[in-house]
């Protein structure tokens, strides 16, 4: 028997994972070049599949399946960090989202990796096997619009905005490596600020999942699709 | 001048009986203004779908109703970006650069294909246009591997490979609900009864292969009538089998084997590709909104290059 905690992780990560995965595939079709828009849609492959990943080992002790644990729950009772909630922001905060996340996400798999609980550090290091080449993706973008005129100020300003949800992503003990981590890479030190966060939602999250599950729900439960 | 034009005639002569006799081009070796010129057209109408295609199916990534339905969507998707981005590349080639592709798609100059100019209202959609869509545009693709045009050619090989996938995709969406509940059951046949008549327009209207100049320069070999009928032949009797009908009541083949139909609206057909269909204007609106959006990362990643 499983502590209640354990279930808490799984789904703080796979709650993350899935609607980060579908606010990166806002970007389908539209992104500023194709090369980007096939980019943002394998990483949101990679995010849906850890969050299928995640939702499974946590479906088998609620007793019930991943597709039942990732749609049919009240919005009240989801996990996810407000940060991933935000709707399709605009490139430079997509930007700042995007490494954001991904500078806290590999904070938290290093934990995870490093845990007693073998299935909980293997599945961590499936993940951050494919975290890594976000986390490329997510600094060549920093770099290249730190490096220009036109895309600091607006990088620099989406930072600001997004740096109270992107300390929410993590626990109070972990927040200190995320803020060396960041300041370290921008060189600048960011606002000292209290973090929003996890299971504040912002009203974006319940417009999401009445959309996410308008088909789902449009057939009683158990049906097949 | 007389010299020249003496010259560039005897060259287009023998490069038309070098592609009709089945040889190929690659993009450094001469070819004919007229065979460049239609074959950018045409290329660069395809790659137009590609990228158009995404719009209708995009929202449904959202509204999937299951994880691995959204992953199967999702990377759907993304093929078909990147069979544009790969079809861009061989018009960017022949000497048309794909900012001034996407510049022309969205003020509405260049044309992408019939089907995507019409709304995706249900997930019974989602299921029609992966099977029947992509099964109508398979059968295109499949003849456009013997195109004289060799960069084209190999192109859509991987293309073909992709596409079969989305096509297995699709059957098993609406497989799954035909024989689900009576309203998913109904999903199906209300999406098919909307997108019969896009579906028969597909391939175009039936030009006699030897009054069309695509068939002469070989860039495509196979005639409009006869990608239509090898769709009919192939999926009406799958349709059928699942118990659904179509909305055509002189649909039925032949002794001969071929198929007869209600003739279509190729009005319509031309009202739609020329920017009238029902989604058509939204669509374009939508992708030169987004594209006002991101200008400045444009601008910033070309500087860079620059």
């Amino acid at each position: 028997m499983s502590s209640p905690s354990r279930v808490d992780l799984l789904l703080d990560l796979a709650d993350d994972e899935l609607i980060l995965g579908w606010r990166n595939s806002e970007w389908t079709g539209i992104a500023p070049f194709l090369e980007e828009d096939v980019a943002f849609s394998s990483i949101a492959q990679n995010e849906i599949g850890h969050a299928r990943a995640l939702y499974e080992l946590a479906a088998r002790e609620l007793g019930t399946d991943a597709d039942a644990v990732a749609f049919d729950r009240p919005v009240a009772e989801y996990r996810s960090a407000p940060l991933v909630e935000l709707r399709r922001l605009e490139w430079a905060r997509t930007i700042a989202r995007h490494w954001l996340y991904e500078t806290a996400d590999a904070v938290r798999l290093e934990v995870l990796k490093a845990s007693d609980d073998a299935e909980l550090a293997g599945i961590a290091a499936k993940i951050d096997r494919e975290e890594v080449y976000h986390r490329i993706h997510a600094e060549m973008w920093i770099d290249r619009l730190l490096g220009s005129d036109e895309g600091r100020p607006r990088l620099d300003a989406a930072l600001d905005e997004l740096w109270p949800y992107a300390l929410g992503v993590l626990d109070d003990e972990l927040r200190p490596e995320l803020v060396t981590r960041v300041e370290a890479k921008l060189g600048r030190s960011l606002p000292d600020v209290d973090p929003v966060p996890r299971g504040k939602h912002e009203t974006e999250l319940a417009d999401l999942l009445e959309e996410m599950t308008s088909v789902r729900r449009s057939a009683p439960a158990g049906a097949r699709w | 001048m007389e010299t020249m034009d003496a010259r560039t005639e005897d060259r287009t002569e023998s490069f038309l009986a070098h592609v009709q006799s089945g040889g190929l081009v690659e993009t450094g070796d001469w070819m004919p203004d007229e065979y460049r010129k239609r074959l950018t057209k045409f290329i660069e109408m395809h790659a137009n779908s590609e990228l158009m295609g995404v719009l209708p199916e995009r929202d449904w990534i959202l509204r999937a109703p299951t994880l691995q339905r959204k992953l199967a969507l999702t990377a759907k998707i993304q093929d078909e970006v990147g069979h544009a981005q790969l079809l861009y590349r061989v018009v960017e080639d022949l000497g048309k650069p794909r900012e001034v592709c996407l510049d022309d798609l969205i003020a509405g100059k260049s044309k992408f294909h019939n089907v995507f100019h019409y709304p995706t209202r249900t997930w019974g959609d989602v299921g029609v246009i992966a099977w029947l869509v992509d099964a109508a545009a398979i059968i295109s693709q499949k003849a456009l591997l013997k195109c004289s045009y060799a960069p084209y050619a190999r192109i859509m090989r991987k293309i073909c490979w992709e596409e079969s996938f989305h096509i297995l995709h699709g059957r098993d969406v609406i497989l799954t609900l035909v024989t689900g509940t009576d309203a998913q059951r109904e999903l199906v046949q209300e999406a098919l009864d909307r997108w019969w008549a896009p579906l028969m327009m597909f391939h175009g209207n039936p030009i006699p292969a030897e009054d069309d100049p695509m068939v002469r320069w070989r860039i495509k070999s196979q005639p409009n009538e006869e990608a239509r009928q090898q769709f009919l032949e192939g999926y009406v009797p799958q349709v059928w089998e699942l118990g659904l009908t179509l909305p055509d009541p002189k649909l039925r083949r032949g002794d001969d084997g071929v198929w007869a139909y209600t003739e279509p609206d190729w009005n319509e057909l031309m009202a739609v590709v020329s920017g009238h269909g029902p989604a058509s204007q939204e669509r374009l609106a939508f992708r030169r909104l987004s594209r006002t959006e991101v200008d400045w990362v444009a601008r910033t990643v070309l500087a860079e290059a620059a």
